[in-house]
């Protein structure tokens, strides 16, 4: 019996044996019920996973890696699912390990500032709870009323208002891992202090690449006691971006910068989360202030409402009220899931740009889409430089999704060149592999490799993912496990696993 | 009738995932099959042929979708996510038949001569107060509640609301009666809500006719065919919708529903019928009663002294966007207290037939929601949908929760009795 069958055998029983740790209904094996799993937030890339599991606490999460480690099979952990550079797709040879029932945020500790949650918790769902004691969980990407916390941490999630208070790596204290052996372990410190290497912050952002987070603990900011909220719109795209660098130049940091463009603006105003924004700008700068003295914010307000008048601004508005405020914010958030009024398919792209070439760098874009006859519509947080082109097309049209992939090659490549990277806050994924290359080098990569080694020597959690290393051989040279080639425990898994999870 | 038969609805999903959270299946598994985007992408695979109609795996998660909605009003791009799943229910439908139960059930509560014959049954078993005794979770003991909760009631859960104001002249004083002009409308009276809820319909009658609306009935109306759409029974529901528009005429009289459901059902005529255009106009007409006494205010009656959590129903809330009206309803209650649940918005598990044929889920769904109410306790649950009505009731009854149900305008009508105002 050659090492391939026996691990064929074995995977012939595996949805039998992950429903014995899970519950059989909590194992999917069915084709349309994989289909539905095949796609993130970015559904241009689709990958139908061999085998779909939902366990329903850590200590499954952990039996389940057991499991897949004993067998040599690959996963890959998901969260909602709302990713945006197919980072949490599986192919038909790896299982999909999805975390949304792990669901419970286990403490609150309002005197500490912090919260313990489940991987599964969703964002907006921690500060809501985290409410009634004035608190709340800062990093707010745009779809956080659906995303998950362990998406966030994966991820490094950022959003609107990680402007002033920091992306999700800021907020993170403390991990318990599932490592790819089904080995648990403790990163950072139980009070969230800094202990030994920076092992919290070298997961964070590690796009599943290190293991699964069963336990996240998290900083819990207040609420700020004042905040104003300004609508600034421009009658051209260029004086918005100038505007933006002479807002950061003030000294005064904003909650928030963020920029759309009319393309984004019409979108969202034909939508039920319209917020008032004038359709006939071409582009409407959002800004928020916020502080803990009213006085102090106000004049920060009136300070930065100058300034944008001074740059061009037709219109400043402040938000009379929350309930304008959450207007405001609501239309920006969603403006990304409006981007399907333009046109069925959509690519979302989210590269960064030193502030300072924001003006360039959209003008460029705009000859980019021009030259290739699309639509491009922009939303982003103008305040990092951090730019989200959304490309609609209609994918049934032949030849159109090539156009659309070179256009979007052509960006990041303007992007880069204006000293700029290759994802602020999406990930690398799978969307971006393509890019890697052009801004590590071979040792770069190979170093990046070496470190996701070390919590996965196998390469069995997330495989294919964010290091392109099948792609390039001669900088793929770090030594892997030995048995790489055949013998190896994976190349017996690599079938159709769903064919034999039958 | 589109091409496409309702499937280019689903053309602008973005694959954004805001959906997931307003999905009370989605809630309840945690699974992508069972949340909207999930079955959009089931809805889609069965447009284009990749994946068949007689695969249990997509029949199993179209077959637990709800129908609530309640993933559309969030959707920024807009997706007709309600027409795309009648589309794929009808590809299931014209593949496997209807489920034996499904076609029990619809005729039991819809044929023309079997129900009024199930109703009349119902309504003595009702009225020999059994059904209120045997409300429990197992399957019998909930259909029991679920007829329990169809009784006519005074006042709320076991305190017995205080008569405060019966007769008394205070409040009227201050609200005279509205002139004496009246307009027209007329009542759509459905086949549960005719059958098992006339007393709501009552009810109806009178505080429209305090707010200065003259009722009429319309002998050749038939079931609006909401039952029959969700369960991939297009033809017939289209010919139930074709008897309708010709029933109710081609002139510009409002139609007044107080289902939720029905009012749903009747304002998609216009993708139904074969004469859009007709089926439009007919749907312009129809009106919620919360509308209509909305518009009129409507007149305050006299004190009840009772809390009372709102609970929308999905097809009101979602399918026709109505939120203030009913609240503007109870309103005109004086001291009544009205209370909303964090989760009012989210589906109770009615889902007409869903309760009877995915008892599972629908109790799954129901779950979240009677926790939140049996911490609030209030006296009183309304919701204005027979379905919601009895699902809540025979929730709560199973739950002991001390709570009844009744349909808003029950409230109103009672404070306006209190009032005096049909001495």
């Amino acid at each position: 019996m050659t090492a391939g069958t026996a691990t064929a055998e074995r995977g012939g029983s595996l949805a039998a044996a992950l429903g014995e740790i899970v519950g059989a209904r909590h194992v999917r094996t069915a084709l349309p019920e994989r289909v539905t799993f095949a796609r993130d937030g970015l559904p241009t890339h689709r990958h139908v996973p061999g085998v779909v599991v939902l366990p329903g606490s850590r200590d499954e999460v952990v039996a389940v890696v057991r499991l897949l480690a004993a067998l040599g099979v690959p996963f890959v952990p998901r969260g909602a699912g709302t990713g945006l550079s197919g980072g949490a797709l599986a192919d038909d040879d790896a299982v999909l390990i999805v975390l949304t029932r792990l669901n419970r945020i286990l403490a609150i500790d309002p005197v500490n500032r912090i919260a313990v949650v489940e991987p599964g918790v969703v964002n907006v769902r921690l500060s809501a709870a985290a409410a009634p004691h004035g608190l709340y969980y800062s990093p707010d990407p745009s779809s956080q009323t659906a995303c998950t916390i362990g998406g966030n941490v994966a991820e490094n999630a950022g959003g609107p208002h990680c402007l002033k208070y920091g992306v999700t790596a800021t907020h993170v204290l403390g991990l318990e891992v599932v490592l790819a052996d089904g080995q648990v372990v403790e990163l950072g410190s139980p009070g969230g202090e800094p202990w030994g290497p920076d092992l919290v912050g070298l997961f964070v952002g590690s796009e599943g690449n290190f293991g699964i987070a069963t336990r996240i603990r998290v900083r819990l900011l207040p609420v700020p006691r004042a905040i104003r909220t300004l609508l600034a719109d421009f009658s051209a795209l260029r004086t918005a971006g100038e505007a933006v660098s002479a807002v950061i130049a003030s000294g005064i940091v904003p909650a928030a910068l963020e920029m759309m463009d009319q393309s984004c603006i019409n979108a969202v105003e034909d939508s039920v989360y319209a917020a008032g924004y004038p359709r006939d700008a071409a582009a409407v700068l959002l800004v928020e202030l916020d502080g803990c003295r009213e006085e102090a914010v106000a004049a920060d307000a009136d300070t930065i409402a100058g300034i944008l008048r001074a740059h061009g601004a037709r219109g400043v508005l402040s938000a009379a009220d929350a309930k304008q405020r959450e207007r405001l914010w609501q239309g920006r958030k969603k403006a990304f899931g409006a981007m399907g009024r333009l046109s069925r398919d959509l690519v979302v792209q989210d590269a960064v740009v030193p502030r300072s070439t924001l003006p360039d760098v959209l003008e460029a874009i705009g000859r980019i889409a021009t030259a290739y006859g699309l639509t491009v519509s922009n939303v982003f947080h103008a305040g990092d430089g951090n730019l989200h082109p959304n490309i609609s097309f209609d994918g049934r049209v032949p030849g159109l999704k090539a156009r659309v992939d070179q256009a979007s090659g052509e960006i990041m490549a303007v992007c880069i060149a204006a000293g700029g990277t290759i994802t602020g806050e999406h990930g690398i994924g799978l969307d971006k592999l393509r890019y890697m290359p052009l801004i590590f080098d071979g040792d770069a990569l190979a170093a990046m490799r070496a470190v996701r080694l070390v919590f996965d020597p196998l390469e069995r959690v997330n495989p294919g993912k964010v290091v392109p290393i099948h792609a390039c051989r001669e900088w793929s040279g770090v030594r892997t496990h030995p048995g790489r080639e055949p013998g190896d425990p994976r190349a017996g898994a690599r079938g159709e696993l769903s064919e034999l999870a039958r | 009738m589109t091409e496409r038969g309702g499937f280019e609805g689903l053309d602008s999903c973005v694959h954004c995932g805001f959906c997931l959270q307003a999905c009370p299946t989605f809630l309840a598994t945690g699974d992508e099959s069972d949340s909207p985007r999930g079955r959009i992408e089931l809805m889609r695979a069965l447009e284009t042929g990749e994946l068949a109609p007689a695969d249990p795996g997509v029949a199993l998660h179209l077959d637990r979708c709800l129908g609530c909605r309640g993933c559309e009003p969030v959707c920024p791009s807009g997706v007709s996510y309600g027409r795309g799943l009648e589309a794929a229910r009808a590809l299931l439908t014209e593949r496997r038949g209807v489920p034996p139960l499904v076609r029990a059930a619809l005729g039991a509560l819809t044929g023309a001569d079997v129900s009024r014959f199930v109703y009349a049954v119902a309504r003595l078993l009702r009225a020999s107060g059994l059904p209120r005794r045997l409300a429990a979770w197992n399957r019998l003991g909930f259909a029991m509640g679920m007829l329990a909760a169809t009784a006519p009631k005074v006042g709320g859960g076991r305190r017995r609301s205080v008569e405060v104001g019966r007769g008394a002249p205070h409040s009227n004083l201050h609200h005279p009666a509205p002139s004496s002009t009246t307009s027209p409308v007329l009542l759509f009276r459905g086949c549960v809500m005719e059958g098992l809820f006339s007393h709501v319909h009552d009810a109806t009658i009178r505080t429209l006719q305090v707010n200065g609306y003259e009722i009429r009935e319309v002998p050749a109306q038939v079931c609006c065919g909401a039952l029959h759409a969700h369960a991939g029974l297009r033809d017939e529901a289209r010919r139930l919708a074709q008897t309708n528009v010709a029933a109710f005429g081609d002139d510009d009289t409002p139609i007044v529903v107080n289902s939720a459901g029905c009012g749903a059902m009747l304002k998609e005529y216009g993708h139904l019928v074969d004469t859009p255009a007709k089926g439009r106009a007919f749907a312009a007409r129809v009106r919620d009663v919360s509308e209509l006494l909305a518009e009129r205010g409507p007149r305050p009656g006299a004190p009840l002294d009772m809390t009372v959590a709102y609970d929308p129903p999905c097809h009101l809330l979602h399918a026709q966007r109505i939120a203030e009206p009913p609240e503007r309803m109870l309103r005109a209650i004086p001291v009544m207290r009205v209370i909303s649940m964090p989760d009012a918005a989210q589906c109770c598990g009615s889902a007409g037939l869903f309760t009877l044929v995915e008892p599972a889920m629908s109790r799954a769904v129901l779950a979240p929601k009677l926790a939140s109410l049996a911490e609030a306790r209030p006296q009183v649950v309304a919701t204005g949908n027979p379905g919601c009505l009895m699902q809540l009731g025979a929730g709560l009854a199973a739950a002991g929760v001390p709570a009844t149900v009744r349909h808003p305008v029950e409230l109103l009508d009672e404070s306006y009795r209190g009032a005096g105002y049909y001495a």
